[in-house]
């Protein structure tokens, strides 16, 4: 309490100096205006010839270069201006002519001769010292005490990615990106340094031209059946609108940009204009899809076959085919049997070829005072299943104009209009997979004929929607469409108080950021009988975002000199985000073709929705950062932020977080003078904190909520939530030690770190608590998370001639995330070994998670006598009477006695029995290392060859499609591997008897366990730049060409389609399982690239 | 001069915008209520206890549990005879019937129980708050809102006590996350005290009836609390004051027993609040039971085989010659469906649609035969017997089914009102407590009850092992979730579980 009244005060304490610098700054700018006029004449002529200019601009500028005023010139050349103050000068300029700065004479007349001149254009300088733009102090990067990546747009520009997270994956050390779904505009998951939180959002904050730019959707919009990570928000940004972009990892970097920046922060800057003619640039890329070849599965013969064996195993019964039509192949039941003799393949089926197609234009240039970069790109892409893809339109607009040397403001605006088609359910492709291969796609009437009506029973001996369903006809007639309008002005002046030593910016940002959901399930997409809620089903679901964004920079930069550089900066933020949302879902519209909820149908239903709601968030802080160096060699950098979160009490609603970190260049010793090859050796240490706020929104209080449903004819209020005062920040402190070394003219670069970063009064939304309290769950503090690691980047350019540059970089890291504490209530074990299927999980403190636990699989029982049960020395245990016993499983709860054919377990203790007491430790979901490398070729500056391959060592996953496609278990179709199973005693096989309903053939065991370990041949890019005599020929300036592929290859022991497999994120329960089935698309770009 | 009209300018717009930056952050929901400025008016109270009511037929918005009736009748029917879960019921409904009960079973999950629970204290804590407030708002309407709520947090604790045994006795609401949740279980016989206690200050509070008659049945009236009193002093073995509560009922004149006609079902069943009723659940067309799911769809439980002979009987030489109480009301025999409560009549289902029969909590004849059963208890096996003679009449009870008892054999009474009772309220969740309750008196001197219902209902292969679990009396309640132990370090299991 006390503690926290301290933050407060020293919060307030920081606005308040900052108030003071504003008055004092305003003061002194409002301190120079003067009154009387002067009224100069004068003439420009030209030198040579002595002629009159006409229309030549004279304009009168302050100190600061700020026009004052301005006329042009008339026909003879006169002009009269009268300028505000005679201490100021005169600008003369006229196209064609060197422009003129004269004092202001006394004299009342003044004769100007111009010079005709060519080079009207300034050229543009290129500084030395790479400084990237963040928002907050600008540092040159080898004066960086943090560790933070910059890449360059163009190191990425040839990849094909709707996003330019797509484009970053791999490339950057202990940043992991890894796609959620393989469907176009499926947002990606991108992860620095691991997942700091075991609840909420690890996404890292984005920070756009210097302003934050939020990616998620609100957490009460109903996403109908697709689940919310599906629908992440793409960056909206066009790819090739990004100029630079800049990942700061360590908590002293993200400590800067407060609470949503405790998951790392990405710092994107987009292209501006520059002094120069206009260029006009236009890109195009054009790209074929494909899916790799899916896993062979049963064809309908084959499975026609498997399901009566399996069945009959069970209990010695055969299948009643009287009963069960499906099986009957009676072509005197001739509706039954056209529809149910067929070998359908439904993958491919629900599968396409996809074409995606990009075009961007943009235009850029400027003069002195004003520069502008605009560009416009439409995106549209097919997705390899049927009924999915994206449509985007972007466009940009980035202007900035000078008013003076101390005045300058920007404007920027962007706009994106988005359409995403998405199946109305993610799982199309898994009830693909499973559908029974023997039933037609297409219905066969009673004559046999066929029809062009899908087959969609209601119900048949698989099961009904939402289990399964014809799913070409779930993709082909079921809609959801997402379609997305944002617009983000941005307004920044930059203005500076003294001259080269103190400048403010102020930054406004609105973000308008509108999405709509509809979607619609027709009753031929289900098969379902009319009165069902799933008929019909009509939904408009629509949230519009707000948010308001400033930030008040005063940056102070004196010089003192050559041996000490300080650097400070005070920063006010603030941010408001507000959000309403609308839903509408209903059902039983009168005809397939009524898609809208409006028509007249059915509400009342539980399921059925009629919401709308209202949200808002505020946060501000201040920020004071000080960077001071002393002799260029030891530099240190200190920070402080205090936080106000309206999503907190009262009592936690305060949070301050410092940071300190320092650099010793340890090459500018005198020890090291002699080591010439040595560009730079420096070792950067770093300690710092954020805060990260809760979710949700009014937790702190206890809110009261309607009962949809009436009693009596009146509605009743009910308490929703418990009021919570206790939760606190959730703070992450994090440490860094780095290493950068810059050798041989910078051609090799290395960069080590090494990092811890805690988390603790870990957040953990919706814990279960006593339900005796009348509620299930709240949001608590509960522990403590660590996630530990390091980093290795090396950049290096082994040959470098003129006509040829050969460049290679490579990148590795490892993260580990390990539970350091975890409140009592939290439960610590998951996973029922008595059921197939199910792995046991333990939340071990000082344990990394991701560890599962199963039986060891030994094969398959190939006849009775194996199945006898033996002690430890090999001999077969007898039971009291003397008779043989055979092995059971879990007895003696469930006591099934296992049977030739049966999938045979390790007994690890030899009793006899496969039980809980036989499972053993199986794997680990943590990669070792993960990574990424690749060599580019640039040949006479014209031909480039690039190639990045990226890799992931040392991790197990749980081949869950494996597990689903071989159990033999119920009517789901399998795999063409179950064609080696067990059928007679004596076969020796791996593969155990297809078992319907019954048996333990498929306990969580090591047989589904594969090492995941994988180097996937990323990308590929073969450019050509055309040279200056075609481009002559052309009248262009630039022309270039280039093909890629994507996701050429990839070098693995796994069985699965796709290796690349995350954690489930947010559960410390959370393995790796393979089931989303839907695995990255081959694809193959071409793509032109010219500029006017 | 001029710089200074500017600073001030600045002074004045600008710094109480970062000084107030407290109040900005002070943000409340535009769409919600917050408690702070509920509780003003007797209407925000009236709200209140309609939420209670509304939490007994649903649960909330967004939460994922059954509806308290279904806990009721899987609670009540799963373990008893009259029932039998079907391929389409879960797993875990399989489970309980053949008494194959694991504290993973999530039907043991009695978190809609105390949320009802804590509705109620949030109203008996807070709503004298409202009255200060409002001054129209008068003590006998804020003694009313009170007494509702004590009843309803009763008729939870009730059914708790009886399922679970030992149970956490809250009696305080859940405001913040600061109070403590971490509550040890009270005895079943304390916890059964507090309800007789909350019961008897209720009676004292609510009316005799509300202005509409579909109010007096679906509110708690005194003659409501009247009949869980019954029911309590019963498991109390408080004979007298059952018989004292009954009568004030079958005292006041506004109950009968109807007699048999047509319409008899329609009347007390599809159409519910007849002069019958005393406190029914009101599900309505625009708030609609669970039971379209549950009995008619993909039904998940249908009647057991033996129902129909052995419950209703059934005359061979009159087959015309019926209780009308089994054929096309509680059952129809030719697919063992259950039909009290997706009948619309004596021939027809209800329309999908249309699904609003009510939960049927105490009718009269209920507590005619609570009152038998105390009679006999205190060695009035006369009175006892015509009252089940009444009860019998009216409902057409087959010769077949009359039981030839004389008035001094006690345990023949019980058993005689155990048939009946099963008759009169099949499928009305009773049944298990009703034979539990006969069975554990005077140290489970009739546990015969309890097995021999058993052996009925559960497979063959499986009646030794269930026998054997039954002898312990513990296994007669059902176990804590697992997930509530983990939650809450001061629970026990029931030790049977362990």
């Amino acid at each position: 309490m006390n503690k926290n009244n301290m933050v407060r005060i020293f919060t307030k304490l920081l606005y308040c100096s900052f108030l003071i610098v504003v008055i004092c700054a305003a003061g002194q700018a409002s301190a120079q205006t003067t009154g009387e006029r002067t009224l100069i004449r004068g003439q420009v002529l030209d030198s040579e010839s002595g002629e009159p200019v006409l229309g030549a601009t004279v304009i009168e500028k302050d100190s600061d270069n700020r026009t004052v005023t301005g006329v042009a010139t008339d026909f003879d050349g006169n002009f009269a201006i009268r300028v505000r103050n005679t201490a100021h000068q005169l600008e003369i300029s006229f196209m064609g002519y060197a422009t003129q700065t004269i004092p202001i004479n006394e004299n009342e007349n003044i004769t100007v001769n111009l010079v005709p001149s060519m080079e009207t254009m300034e050229d543009v300088l290129v500084t030395a010292e790479k400084v990237t733009e963040t928002g907050l102090l600008n540092i040159a990067e080898r004066n960086l005490t943090t560790s933070q990546v910059t890449i360059d747009a163009s190191d990425v520009e040839n990849t094909q990615s709707a996003s330019i997270d797509e484009a970053l994956q791999g490339r950057i050390p202990g940043v992991d990106i890894s796609a959620n779904s393989g469907d176009p505009g499926a947002g990606m998951q991108i992860r620095i340094r691991g997942t700091s939180s075991i609840t909420g959002s690890s996404d890292p904050l984005i920070v756009v031209d210097g302003m934050p730019y939020d990616t998620s959707i609100p957490e009460d919009f109903n996403f109908g059946t697709a689940d919310q990570e599906g629908y992440a928000a793409l960056i909206n940004i066009a790819p090739s609108d990004i100029e630079s972009i800049t990942i700061l990892k360590d908590a002293a970097a993200t400590a800067m940009w407060g609470a949503r920046a405790a998951s790392g922060v990405l710092v994107i800057n987009t292209k501006r204009g520059t002094v120069g003619e206009p260029t006009l640039n236009y890109t195009f890329r054009g790209t074929l899809s494909e899916l790799p070849e899916p896993i062979p599965m049963l064809s309908g013969d084959q499975y026609s076959q498997l399901i009566p064996e399996a069945y009959m195993n069970r209990n010695g019964v055969p299948l009643n085919t009287v009963d069960v039509k499906e099986f009957q192949y009676d072509p005197q039941q001739v509706y039954w049997y056209e529809n149910y003799n067929n070998n359908t393949n439904w993958i491919d089926a629900i599968s396409q070829t996809a074409l995606t197609g990009e075009h961007t234009l943009s235009l850029q240039g400027g003069g002195k005072k004003a520069r502008y970069y605009t560009s416009v790109g439409y995106y549209g892409s097919q997705g390899v299943t049927k009924g999915t893809g994206l449509d985007r339109l972007t466009t940009r607009l980035n202007l900035d104009y000078i008013v003076s040397d101390r005045i300058k403001f920007k404007a920027d605006l962007s706009y994106t209009h988005s359409v995403r088609e998405s199946n109305y359910t993610n799982g199309v492709r898994g009830v693909a997979y499973v559908k029974m291969p023997n039933m037609s796609i297409y219905e066969y009437d009673e004559e046999g004929n066929p029809t062009p009506n899908f087959l969609s029973p209601a119900n048949n001996v698989q099961g009904g929607y939402s289990r399964t369903y014809n799913p070409v006809a779930m993709a082909e007639y079921a809609s959801n469409t997402q379609t997305g309008e944002r617009i983000v002005p941005h307004f920044n002046v930059n203005f500076q108080l003294i001259p080269s030593l103190l400048t403010s910016t102020f930054d406004v940002q609105f973000d308008i950021n509108n999405t709509k959901r509809t979607s619609f399930l027709p009753q031929n997409a289900t098969g379902r009988p009319t009165t069902e809620t799933v008929v019909n089903r009509a939904a408009d679901m629509d949230v519009d975002a707000f948010n308001i964004t400033t930030k008040t920079n005063f940056i102070y930069t004196p010089t003192i000199n050559e041996d000490h550089s300080l650097q400070g900066i005070l920063s006010l933020q603030t941010n408001d985000y507000s959000h309403i949302t609308h839903q509408v879902l209903t059902s039983n519209t009168a005809s397939s073709l009524l898609t809208d909820p409006s028509v007249p149908s059915r509400t009342q239903n539980d399921d059925l929705e009629l919401t709308t709601t209202f949200s808002e968030a505020k946060d501000v802080a201040a920020l004071v950062n000080f960077q001071y160096g002393l002799l260029d060699r030891y530099l240190i950098n200190v920070g402080l932020r205090g936080d106000g979160n309206s999503k907190f009490g009262p009592e936690n609603r305060y949070g301050l977080f410092p940071s300190v970190s320092a650099r010793w260049r340890a090459s500018g010793e005198s020890f090291m003078e002699n080591l010439d090859f040595v560009d730079d050796l420096s070792f950067r240490a770093s300690w710092g904190q954020s805060g990260r706020a809760p979710q949700y929104d009014y937790r702190y209080f206890n809110v009261y909520g309607n009962f949809e449903s009436e009693y009596l004819g009146m509605s009743g209020v009910y308490p929703t939530n418990i009021e919570l005062s206790n939760l606190r920040w959730e703070t992450l402190t994090g440490k860094n030690l780095g290493l950068n070394l810059r050798m041989f003219d910078e051609k090799i670069m290395l960069d080590v770190d090494l990092y811890q970063n805690r988390t603790e009064d870990l957040m953990f939304s919706n814990l279960d608590i006593t339900t005796v309290s009348g509620f299930t769950s709240m949001d608590q503090n509960v522990g403590v998370l660590d996630n530990q690691g390091w980093e290795v980047g090396l950049y290096t350019t082994p040959y470098e001639s003129d006509n040829l540059r050969v460049e290679f970089n490579f990148n590795i890291s490892r993260n580990e995330n390990i539970i350091r504490e975890i409140s009592e209530f939290y439960p610590n074990e998951q996973g029922q070994v008595d059921r197939n299927g199910e792995y046991k999980r333990f939340l071990q403190e000082d344990n990394p998670f991701g560890a599962f636990y199963g039986y060891r699989y030994e094969g398959v029982y190939a006849d009775l006598e194996s199945t006898q049960a033996r002690d430890a020395n090999g001999n077969v245990i007898t039971g009291p009477n003397g008779q043989e016993v055979y092995m059971t499983f879990n007895y003696p709860q469930t006591d099934y006695v296992f049977q030739p054919g049966d999938a045979k377990y390790e007994d690890i203790n030899h009793d006899g029995t496969i039980d809980s007491r036989d499972v053993v430790y199986l794997g680990n979901s943590n990669p070792k290392f993960v990574g990424g490398f690749g060599p580019s070729v640039t040949i006479n500056k014209q031909l480039k060859l690039l190639a990045f391959f990226n890799y992931r060592i040392g991790y197990d996953i749980v081949n869950e499609t494996d597990m689903r496609t071989t159990n033999m278990y119920d009517w789901d179709n399998q795999s063409a591997a179950v064609m080696s199973r067990w059928r007679n005693p004596g076969d020796e096989t791996d593969m155990p008897r297809a078992l319907f309903g019954a048996g333990y053939n498929w306990l969580g065991s090591d047989r589904y366990v594969q090492d995941a370990s994988f180097l996937r041949f990323r990308s590929a890019t073969v450019s050509y730049s055309f040279g200056d005599r075609f481009l002559e020929r052309l009248k262009l300036d630039d022309f270039r060409m280039f093909l890629t592929a994507d996701n050429i290859m990839t070098f693995t022991n796994y069985r699965g389609q796709d290796p690349e497999v995350n954690m489930r994120g947010g559960d410390p329960f959370g393995i790796a399982i393979d089931n989303s089935r839907t695995p990255p698309t081959r694809r193959f770009t071409l793509g032109i690239q010219t500029t006017f | 001069m001029k710089i200074n009209i500017y600073k001030k300018l600045i002074f004045l717009f600008v710094v109480p915008l970062f000084i107030s930056c407290d109040d900005a952050l002070d943000l409340r929901p535009q769409d919600g209520i917050i408690r702070e400025e509920f509780w003003q008016t007797k209407e925000d109270v009236q709200g209140a206890v309609i939420g209670a009511y509304s939490a007994l037929l649903n649960s909330p918005p967004g939460v994922g549990d059954r509806p308290i009736p279904e806990y009721q009748f899987m609670w009540g029917e799963l373990r008893g005879d009259m029932v039998l879960p079907t391929a389409d019921a879960s797993r875990d409904e399989r489970d309980i019937a053949t008494m194959n009960i694991l504290p993973t079973n999530p039907l043991t999950n009695w978190s809609a129980f105390y949320r009802v629970i804590n509705f109620c204290n949030t109203i008996i804590d807070l709503a004298p708050g409202a009255q200060e407030q409002d001054p129209t708002f008068s003590q006998e309407e804020l003694d009313r809102f009170i007494g509702e709520a004590l009843a309803i947090r009763a008729y939870m604790y009730f059914t708790l006590a009886r399922t679970f045994g030992d149970v956490p006795l809250k009696l305080d609401a859940t405001l913040s996350d600061t109070d403590n949740f971490q509550i040890a279980k009270t005895p079943q016989v304390e916890v059964l005290e507090q309800v007789a206690l909350d019961l008897q200050e209720a009676e004292a509070k609510v009316p005799e009836s509300f202005d509409t008659n579909m109010a007096s049945k679906g509110r708690f009236t005194k003659y409501g609390v009247n009949a869980m009193q019954t029911d309590v002093f019963l498991w109390l073995n408080e004979y007298d004051n059952a018989i004292e509560a009954a009568n004030k009922i079958i005292n006041s004149g506004n109950f009968e027993l109807i007699e048999a006609n047509n319409s008899w079902f329609q009347t007390v069943f599809a159409e519910g609040n007849s002069s019958e009723s005393i406190f029914e659940l009101q599900y309505s067309l625009q708030n609609q039971n669970p039971f379209y799911n549950m009995f008619v769809e993909r039904p998940r439980y249908l009647v057991a085989p033996t129902v129909l002979e052995g419950v209703f009987g059934i005359n061979r030489d009159e087959p015309d010659e019926q209780d009308i109480r089994g054929e096309r009301t509680s059952m129809v025999a030719s697919n063992a469906t259950i039909y009290k409560y997706s009948g619309l009549n004596s021939s027809e289902l209800k329309a999908r649609n249309a699904f609003d029969t009510h939960w049927f909590v105490y009718r009269y004849a209920d507590v005619l035969l609570m009152k038998a059963e105390a009679l006999n208890e205190i060695g009035d096996g006369e009175q006892a017997l015509s009252i089940i003679e009444d009860v019998r009449e009216r409902a057409e009870a087959i010769e077949m089914t009359a039981m030839p008892v004389s008035a001094d054999d006690s345990d023949a009474i019980t058993d005689y009102i155990l048939a009946e009772r099963a008759r009169e309220l099949a499928f009305e969740g009773k049944r298990w407590y009703d034979v539990l309750r006969n069975a554990r008196r005077n140290n489970y001197e009739r546990i015969d009850l309890i097995k021999s219902m058993a052996i009925t209902s559960v497979p063959a292969e499986l009646q030794q092992s269930v026998l054997a679990k039954l002898d312990n009396p513990n296994s007669h309640y059902l176990p804590i979730y697992f997930y509530e132990l983990y939650a809450n370090k001061a629970l026990e299991q029931n030790p049977f579980y362990e």
